[in-house]
C-alpha cells in the first residue's frame, strides 16, 4: 500500500485543471480529514468536509458546460426489500469516493464498494450485507428504512446498520473486522447517521424519538472496537439542564433529544457540533412541562471524552417535531469587520441561526421559509422565540398554532412537522460566502392524543410502542425551494421555488452551479449566483439523496443515488410511481 | 415421497396440537389462502400496520391517529366500506380508486367532499384484495384479546426477534 499520497495546493491546481493522475490508495488518516478539501478528486468524509461545505474546488463542470452533462454510469443497487412498518428500503446515503473507488450504502446497511475507474462501466468489487433482522429494526423506525452514510478510516471502511450496529469492514475484501452493538432495537433505538470519524473515534447516536428513547450520542475507538465514551443528551438527575423537565415524574427517561444526522466538527478549537432531535412525546407538551433541554437544540462537545460545551436550544418545550437534527455548518467569516467563527443552522423550525462556535452565544437569525407562523420571530439578543416565557411550563407560542389537551386538534400552521429543512444537507460557497438551502415549505395541523405513561412509570406504554402524543396531519399540498441564504444574518438572497418538498439536499462547486435532486427524480444544475435552472435531467426515479462531485483521471463526474423514499404525504403526482435502487452519473 | 410423508405426518399432528383454540377447526384451504393473501396486503401492499400496528391495536404517530381493529365495532360491509373510502374528516385513506369520481363513496365527489376528503392511499387495492384484507381482519384481529405470541409468529414468522417481548 502506498503511503504517500499528493496533498495541498499541488495536488489541488493539478486536478481542477483536470491533469491526469494516477490512482493510489493510501490509509485514511485524520490528516487527511482535516485536509479533505485538498483532495478535491475525492469525497472522502460525508459533509465532503469536517465544516459541512458541501463545496468541490472542481470545476470542469461549470455553468458553460453543464449543458453537454450526460450520464455515463449507471449500477442497480439493493435494498429494497419489505420489513417492520414499511414496504422497502430508502436510498438516502452521499457516498464516499477515494481513489476512484466508491462506498456507497443502502436503507438496510449494506456497504457497497464500487470501482469507477473505468469511467465506462461502474463495477461492484465487494458487498457487505450485514444481515439485519428487518421486522424488528423496521418496525421501530419512525420514518423509513434509512442509512446515510459510511465513513473511512485507516484501512476500513466504517459502517452503521439500523439495528444498532457499527462495523469495521476491511476496505479491500468487504470483510468484517469486528462490529460492535450500539443501539438496541428493544427500547427502540435505531442508527440511521454516518458515522463522523475524529481521529479513532467514530461517533454516531441513536435515532427513536417517537419511540420513548433517552437520547445519546456515542463514540466507539475504533482501534479496538469498544466504546470510549457515551453522553446522553438528556441530562440525568443532578445534571445540569434535567431541572428543565418539570414534570417530577422522571419524563426526561423517555424524552427523546436522538441523534440521527452526521454532525461537523472544527479543530483549531477541538469541537463537535451535533443537532438533536424532538422532545418525546412530539405533540403533548403537557406531559412533558419544562423547556427539555438539550431536546431541539445543537450541542457543541468535545470528541475526545464527549463532555458538553454548551448548549443551544431553538424551540424549548417543542410542541411542533421541530426536530434539529439537521447539519451545523461552520463558517469562517468577517461579522462587522472582526473575524468569528461561526456555527449555522438553516432549523426545521424556519429560522436560520447564527452562533459563535466558542460559547455558543446567539449572533443573527432570520426566517428562511416562505412562511412561518407559529412565532412572530426571534429576540435579538437571546435568539429565541418572541413568545418563550422562562417562567411557564409549557409555552404557548402563537396561539393555536400547537395542540393543546384543552384543544386537541391545532390551527394550520407553517412551516409543517417536517421543516423547515430536515435532514437534507444544504452546502455553503466560500467563494460567494453563501449557504445553499433545500427547503420542504407550507403547513401542516397537528392533533394532540394525550400521551399514555411508559409501564415504568406505573402506565401500560412499552418499550418500541410509539411514544408521539399525537399526530401531525397534511390538510395542504406542501412544496420545495432552493434557497441562498447569508450565513451570517439569514437573510435570503435568492430564492426559486420548487415543486415538491425537497428530500436531496446540495451540493455546491466551484465550477458556479448548485445541484439538487427532485422527488419526481429530476436531477437539476441551478446558477449559484441567480438559482436560475442551467441544466436538469430525470431519472424516472426519484431522488432523496445528496449529489456529490469527485474526479478519476483528472475527469470530473457527478454522482446521486436514486431510491424510493418513505414519503408522506406522497404527492399526487408521483402516486403511481414504484421504487428504484440506482446509482447515476454523471460527465461532460 | 415416502420421507415427505414421513415429515409431514408429524408436523400436521404438531400443528393441530398447538393451535389455538379458535383455529382448531382448520379453515378451508380457500379461505386459508385469501386470509394469507389479506394478511400479505395488510404488512406490505395497503401497509395497514403502518398506522393500525400489525396486531391492529391501533397507534398514533407519523401515521395519524389510527383505531383499534381489534375493538371495533363495525360490520364486515362497514369495514369494507372504509377500506374502500377511508374516513371523511380523518387519516384513514381511501384505496379505491374511483371511490370519489361516481359517488360510491358516501354519495359524494371529491369536489363535494371538499376540505373533508380523506387522503389517497400509497397503493390502491382491487375490489378482491380489499375482500381479502376484510377477511384477514375479521378472521385474525377483530374481537381478538390481548395480543398473543402466536399471533405474532403468524404474522411475522419465527426468523425474527419480534415477537420476543411477547414470548410466554
Amino acid at each position: 500500500m502506498l503511503k504517500t499520497h499528493l496533498t495541498g495546493a499541488v495536488a489541488a491546481a493539478l486536478l481542477i485543471s483536470a491533469a491526469a493522475i494516477p490512482a493510489y490508495a493510501a490509509d485514511m488518516t485524520f490528516e487527511r480529514a482535516l485536509n479533505a478539501d485538498k483532495e478535491p478528486q475525492n469525497w472522502l468524509l460525508h459533509h465532503k468536509n469536517y465544516q459541512a461545505h458541501r463545496y468541490s474546488q472542481l470545476k470542469d463542470i461549470n455553468a458553460d458546460t453543464v449543458k453537454n452533462l450526460k450520464i455515463v454510469q449507471l449500477l442497480a443497487l439493493g435494498g429494497i426489500m419489505s420489513g417492520g412498518r414499511y414496504e422497502h428500503g430508502n436510498l438516502e446515503a452521499t457516498p464516499l469516493v477515494e481513489d476512484g473507488i466508491m462506498y456507497a450504502t443502502d436503507g438496510w446497511g449494506a456497504v457497497y464498494a464500487i470501482d469507477l475507474t473505468s469511467g465506462r462501466k461502474a463495477v461492484i468489487k465487494w458487498k457487505m450485507d450485514p444481515g439485519i433482522d428487518r421486522a424488528w429494526a423496521g418496525d421501530v423506525a419512525c420514518c423509513g428504512v434509512n442509512n446515510r452514510g459510511a465513513a473511512l478510516w485507516k484501512d476500513k471502511v466504517i459502517s452503521i446498520s439500523l439495528d444498532g450496529r457499527i462495523f469495521a469492514i476491511n476496505k479491500t475484501t468487504g470483510e468484517v473486522v469486528w462490529e460492535r452493538k450500539i443501539a438496541e432495537p428493544a427500547v427502540g433505538e435505531t442508527i440511521t447517521a454516518a458515522p463522523l470519524v475524529i481521529r479513532d473515534m467514530a461517533i454516531t447516536g441513536s435515532a427513536g424519538g417517537e419511540f420513548g428513547i433517552r437520547g445519546w450520542i456515542d463514540a466507539t475507538d475504533l482501534n479496538t472496537g469498544k466504546q470510549a465514551w457515551r453522553t446522553f443528551t438528556i441530562p440525568g438527575k443532578g445534571e445540569p439542564g434535567n431541572e428543565t423537565w418539570k414534570d417530577g415524574k422522571d419524563r426526561w427517561k423517555h424524552g427523546g433529544a436522538s441523534v440521527w444526522v452526521t454532525g461537523t466538527y472544527d479543530s483549531s478549537i477541538d469541537t463537535f457540533y451535533q443537532g438533536i432531535g424532538n422532545a418525546g412525546p412530539d405533540y403533548d407538551p403537557e406531559y412533558r412541562p419544562g423547556d427539555n433541554k438539550w431536546a431541539a437544540s445543537v450541542l457543541a462537545l468535545s470528541p475526545v471524552d464527549g463532555k458538553i460545551k454548551w448548549g443551544f436550544q431553538y424551540t424549548p418545550n417543542d410542541p411542533y417535531d421541530f426536530d434539529e437534527i439537521g447539519e451545523h455548518p461552520i463558517i469562517d467569516i468577517s461579522v462587522n469587520g472582526a473575524p468569528r467563527k461561526l456555527v449555522t443552522h438553516a432549523a426545521r423550525n424556519g429560522f436560520h441561526y447564527s452562533l459563535d462556535a466558542v460559547n455558543g452565544s446567539f449572533v443573527a437569525g432570520k426566517q428562511y421559509v416562505d412562511k412561518l407562523t407559529w412565532s412572530k420571530g426571534l429576540d435579538p439578543k437571546t435568539g429565541k422565540p418572541l413568545e418563550y416565557d422562562p417562567a411557564l411550563d409549557v409555552q404557548p407560542y402563537v396561539a393555536n398554532s400547537h395542540a393543546t389537551r384543552a384543544r386537541p386538534k391545532s390551527d394550520i400552521k407553517c412551516p409543517p412537522t417536517s421543516g423547515g429543512k430536515n435532514w437534507q444537507p444544504g452546502a455553503y460557497s466560500p467563494d460567494l460566502q453563501t449557504k445553499f438551502v433545500t427547503t420542504i415549505e407550507g403547513c401542516n395541523q397537528l392533533e394532540m392524543k394525550e400521551q399514555a405513561d411508559f409501564n415504568d412509570q406505573g402506565g401500560a406504554v412499552k418499550p418500541r410502542e410509539r411514544f408521539t402524543g399525537g399526530s401531525g396531519f397534511y390538510p395542504e399540498p406542501i412544496y420545495g425551494a432552493l434557497k441562498a441564504i447569508d450565513p451570517v444574518t439569514g437573510e435570503t438572497k435568492a430564492n426559486t421555488k420548487l415543486t415538491y418538498p425537497n428530500w436531496s439536499g446540495v451540493l455546491a462547486t466551484a465550477g458556479g452551479i448548485v445541484f439538487t435532486g427532485h422527488m419526481d427524480g429530476e436531477l437539476t444544475a441551478y446558477d449559484s449566483k441567480t438559482l436560475k435552472e442551467v441544466w436538469s435531467f430525470n431519472l424516472g426515479c426519484g431522488i432523496m439523496a445528496p449529489p456529490i462531485t469527485y474526479a478519476i483521471n483528472g475527469k470530473q463526474y457527478v454522482a446521486v443515488l436514486s431510491g424510493p423514499h418513505w414519503l408522506r404525504p406522497k404527492p399526487v403526482a408521483l402516486k403511481d410511481t414504484s421504487p428504484c435502487s440506482m446509482l447515476n452519473i454523471f460527465s461532460l | 415421497m415416502a420421507g415427505f410423508l414421513n415429515r409431514a405426518v408429524p408436523v400436521a399432528l404438531l400443528l393441530l396440537a398447538g393451535a389455538p383454540m379458535a383455529w382448531a377447526q382448520a379453515p378451508a384451504s380457500e379461505e386459508a389462502r385469501a386470509i394469507e393473501f389479506g394478511k400479505e396486503i395488510f404488512k406490505t401492499k395497503a401497509r395497514c400496520q403502518f398506522c393500525h400496528k400489525w396486531d391492529g391495536t391501533g397507534d398514533q404517530g407519523y401515521g395519524g391517529n389510527a383505531l383499534s381493529l381489534r375493538k371495533t365495532q363495525l360490520s364486515r360491509e362497514q369495514l369494507t366500506e372504509v377500506v374502500k373510502c377511508g374516513r371523511l374528516s380523518t387519516e384513514m385513506p381511501y384505496h379505491d380508486k374511483f371511490g370519489y369520481t361516481d359517488k360510491r363513496c358516501f354519495g359524494v365527489t371529491r369536489e363535494q367532499a371538499g376540505a373533508d376528503m380523506p387522503p389517497e392511499a400509497n397503493q390502491y387495492l382491487q375490489a378482491s384484495e380489499i375482500a381479502a384484507v376484510t377477511q384477514y381482519v375479521f378472521a385474525r384481529i377483530v374481537g381478538k384479546g390481548e395480543t398473543t405470541y402466536a399471533e405474532c409468529v403468524d404474522f411475522w414468522g419465527k426468523d425474527t426477534q419480534q415477537c420476543e417481548p411477547l414470548k410466554p
